[in-house]
C-alpha cells in the first residue's frame, strides 16, 4: 500500500513528477557525457603507448609525459636486442611537423616514424589501408577524423611535411593524440622531415620473450642503461594521464563541470520533490490521522525517489545512448568504461534519495491533526 | 449493552497562539459509549474539533488521561498510538478528504495496509462488502473526482468503517454538503451508531443534525456547558 500510495501520487502530480524526473535525467545525461569525453580525451592522451603492443619503454631521463620525451641513442636499441630475454626492441621517433594542404595552408602535425619491417608502436586500426603501407619510402598515414583539417585528401595523393613529400598510403580509423593530429610513416621520413641526426631516437619499445618475467627483464635494463629510464608501458600511461591531467587543469575543468551537473540535478529533485510535498500536506494528514507512522510517510517518500531516480536514469541513459551513437567518429572524444554506467546509475539513485531528505524531513513532520484544519 | 469506548479524565489542552498560552480546552471528564451517537456541539473555536482530536489519539493533551480498555494511553509513544487510531477508531473529515490519486476501492483499503502489510484476501473481500452496503459497489474503481460530494463523503465512512472500530469521529461532515446528501449520511451514521460494539461522534455546529442525536454535549469556550441524553431513559451501565 505504501508503494502505491507513492507511485500513485506522483502519477497523479504527473507535471511536478516529471520535474524531477528532469533533474534525474540532467544528472545521467550531463555527468554521463562530460565522462565519456573525459575518458575518451584520458585515452588520446596515452592512445599511442597503450596501444604499442610494447612491455615496457626506454625513455630519456626525467621524462613524465610521452609527448615531451627527449632523445635517446639509436644504438641502445641494438644492444638490448643482444639480451636473450628481449624478443625484439624497437626505436620510435616522435617530431613535429607541418603539412602544407592543396590550398597552400599549413597544418602542424605529430609525426611518429616507426622502425621498419615490424613498424613497432604503430597505427592499429585503418579505414583504407594496412600498416604494411608505411614499408614504402614515402608512406605516410592520416586520420579520417583529420581529412578535413587537411584540405580532404585521398589515399594516395601527395603532401608536402615540412617540405618533404609523402604520399598518403593508408587512412587510419579515429586514431588522435591528445594533442591532436597523428601522422605515422617510417623512421627515415621522420628523421627527413625533423632533421633528427640518424643516430638518434625518441624513445625504444620493448618486448619480452614470453617466457621473461617482466619485472626481472625491467630490472636488467635498468642496470645496462642507467642513463636512460626503463619502464612499464603501463606506468607510462599512467604517467602521461596523470601529468595532462596536472598540468593542463583538464581534470579540475571536468570535475567542475561534472560538479555542476550533479548540482543542478540535486537541486531539482530537492526542490520538486519538496514542492510535491507541500501540495499534498493534506493527503499526508490523513494517512498520518488513519495510522500511518512516521516511518511509513518515510517509505512513502523514499520509493517516490526511489520511482523517480529509476525513470529518470532510464531515460537519462537513453539520451546518452543516442547522443554516442551520434557523435561515434566524430571528433569529439568519447569513451566509457564497462563499470561506469552501473556505478554512475547507483550513484544517482543515492544523491536522488539525497535529495529527497528534504521532502521526506518535511512530510514526516507533517501532525495527523492537520488534517483536521 | 453499552460499553465506555472512552474515558476522558481531567483532560485539558493548550495551544500557544504565538503571543499567549490558552487553554483550549478547560479541564474535562467525558465517558464515550459505545451504541450512542454522540453529537458535539457549540460554536466556531469552542473547541470541538481539540475535543474530537483528543478523544482519537490524534492530539496529546496537555495534561489528564486518556482512557481505553481501563489503561491510560495519553502519554503513549507516537506509534503505539498510530497503531490504536488504525484499530479502534474511524474517522471522517469535513471535506471526506480521500486520497485523490487512489480509486475508491484503494481509499478504503489505506487503513488496512498503510503500515506495510500486505492487503489481504480478507480486507478485500470486507472493503467490497462494505461498499455494496453503502451502496457504492459499482464505483470501486472510479476516482473520488468522479463522485458527487455525498458519495465521497459515503466512502469517506466505509474508509472509516474497514477496519471494525469501537468510534466513528466525525468532524462536521454534513457541512458541506446538500440536504438531500446530508439525510444519507447521517441515516447511515445514525445506523452505524445502534451496535453494541461500536459508536458514533459528531462534531457539528449544524442544527440539522441534533434530531440524529442519543446524546448532546454542548461546548463553549473550552467547556462543557451541557451534557444530555435524548429519549429519557438512563441506557447506559455505570
Ligand atoms: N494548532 C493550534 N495552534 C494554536 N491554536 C489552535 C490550534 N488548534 C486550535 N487552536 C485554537 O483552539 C481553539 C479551538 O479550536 P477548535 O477545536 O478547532 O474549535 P472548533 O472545532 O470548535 O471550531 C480555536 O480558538 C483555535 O484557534
Ligand atoms: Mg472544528
Amino acid at each position: 500500500m505504501r508503494r502505491l500510495v507513492a507511485i500513485k501520487i506522483l502519477l497523479h502530480d504527473g507535471a511536478t513528477t516529471a520535474g524531477a524526473v528532469l533533474g534525474v535525467v540532467a544528472i545521467i545525461f550531463l555527468v554521463g557525457q562530460q565522462l565519456t569525453v573525459f575518458f575518451g580525451l584520458l585515452n588520446f592522451m596515452s592512445a599511442i603507448v597503450d596501444h604499442s603492443g610494447a612491455d615496457a619503454w626506454i625513455v630519456s631521463k626525467k621524462t613524465d609525459n610521452i609527448n615531451a620525451a627527449g632523445s635517446l641513442p639509436i644504438r641502445y636499441a641494438d644492444r638490448i636486442m643482444g639480451l636473450h630475454e628481449v624478443e625484439w626492441a624497437e626505436p620510435v621517433l616522435s617530431v613535429g611537423g607541418l603539412v602544407k594542404r592543396k590550398d597552400g595552408r599549413f597544418q602542424p602535425v605529430q609525426v611518429i616514424g616507426l622502425a621498419r619491417p615490424r613498424l613497432a608502436g604503430g597505427p592499429w586500426r585503418f579505414s583504407e589501408g594496412s600498416i604494411g603501407a608505411l614499408l614504402d619510402y614515402e608512406g605516410l598515414t592520416v586520420d579520417q577524423l583529420d581529412l578535413r583539417v587537411f584540405g580532404n585528401p585521398e589515399k594516395d595523393d601527395i603532401l608536402e611535411v615540412s617540405e618533404r613529400r609523402v604520399r598518403i598510403a593508408g587512412i587510419t580509423k579515429n586514431i588522435r593524440g591528445f594533442g591532436g593530429t597523428l601522422v605515422f610513416t617510417n623512421l627515415n621520413k621522420a628523421r627527413e622531415i625533423s632533421r633528427v641526426p640518424a643516430d638518434r631516437c625518441s624513445n625504444i619499445l620493448i618486448r619480452f620473450k614470453p617466457e621473461t618475467e617482466i619485472h626481472q627483464g625491467v630490472l636488467k635494463l635498468k642496470k645496462m642503461l642507467p642513463q636512460a629510464e626503463v619502464i612499464l608501458t603501463e606506468s607510462l600511461s599512467a604517467q602521461t594521464r596523470l601529468y595532462y591531467l596536472k598540468n593542463t587543469g583538464i581534470g579540475s575543468s571536468f570535475g567542475f563541470s561534472t560538479i555542476i551537473g550533479i548540482l543542478v540535478g540535486i537541486v531539482i529533485i530537492m526542490l520538486t520533490m519538496y514542492t510535491n510535498i507541500l501540495n499534498r500536506q493534506k493527503d499526508f494528514a490523513v494517512l498520518r490521522a488513519l495510522g500511518a507512522r512516521k516511518r511509513d510517510i518515510a517509505i512513502v517518500v523514499f520509493y517516490q525517489a526511489l520511482f523517480i531516480a529509476l525513470i529518470g536514469i532510464f531515460i537519462g541513459f537513453l539520451l546518452l545512448a543516442l547522443f554516442l551513437s551520434g557523435t561515434r567518429d566524430s571528433r569529439l572524444p568519447s569513451y566509457m568504461f564497462s563499470w561506469v554506467p552501473p556505478a554512475h546509475g547507483f550513484f544517482t539513485i543515492v544523491l536522488c534519495l539525497l535529495g529527497s531528505l528534504l521532502a521526506m524531513r518535511k512530510a514526516t513532520r507533517i501532525q495527523p491533526a492537520s488534517a483536521f484544519r | 449493552m453499552a460499553k465506555v469506548a472512552v474515558r476522558l479524565n481531567e483532560i485539558t489542552r493548550e495551544f500557544f497562539d504565538g503571543k499567549q498560552i490558552r487553554m483550549v480546552l478547560k479541564k474535562t471528564n467525558l465517558d464515550i459509549y459505545t451504541r450512542e451517537f454522540t453529537v458535539i456541539a457549540g460554536p466556531s473555536g469552542s473547541g470541538k474539533t481539540t475535543l474530537l482530536t483528543i478523544i482519537g489519539l490524534i492530539l496529546t493533551p496537555t495534561s489528564g488521561r486518556i482512557m481505553i480498555d481501563d489503561k491510560d494511553v495519553a502519554h503513549r509513544s507516537e506509534d503505539e498510538l498510530a497503531a490504536m487510531r488504525m484499530k479502534k477508531f474511524g474517522f471522517v473529515f469535513q471535506n471526506a478528504d480521500l486520497i485523490t490519486a487512489l480509486s475508491v476501492a484503494q481509499n478504503v483499503l489505506v487503513p488496512t495496509a498503510i503500515q506495510g502489510a500486505p492487503v489481504s484476501a480478507e480486507s478485500k473481500r470486507a472493503m467490497e462488502e462494505i461498499l455494496a452496503q453503502f451502496g457504492l459497489a459499482s464505483y470501486a474503481y472510479a476516482m473520488p473526482q468522479q463522485l458527487s460530494a455525498g458519495q465521497r463523503q459515503r466512502v469517506a465512512i466505509a474508509r472509516a468503517m474497514i477496519n471494525a472500530p469501537i468510534l466513528l469521529l466525525c468532524d462536521e461532515p454534513t457541512s458541506a454538503l446538500d440536504i438531500e446528501s446530508s439525510t444519507t449520511v447521517l441515516d447511515t451514521l445514525k445506523r452505524l451508531s445502534q451496535d453494541e460494539n461500536r459508536g458514533v461522534v459528531m462534531v457539528t455546529h449544524d442544527p440539522r443534525v441534533f434530531p440524529y442525536a442519543d446524546r448532546m454535549i454542548k461546548l463553549e469556550d473550552g467547556e462543557v456547558i451541557d451534557d444530555s441524553k435524548s429519549g429519557g431513559e438512563e441506557k447506559h451501565e455505570e
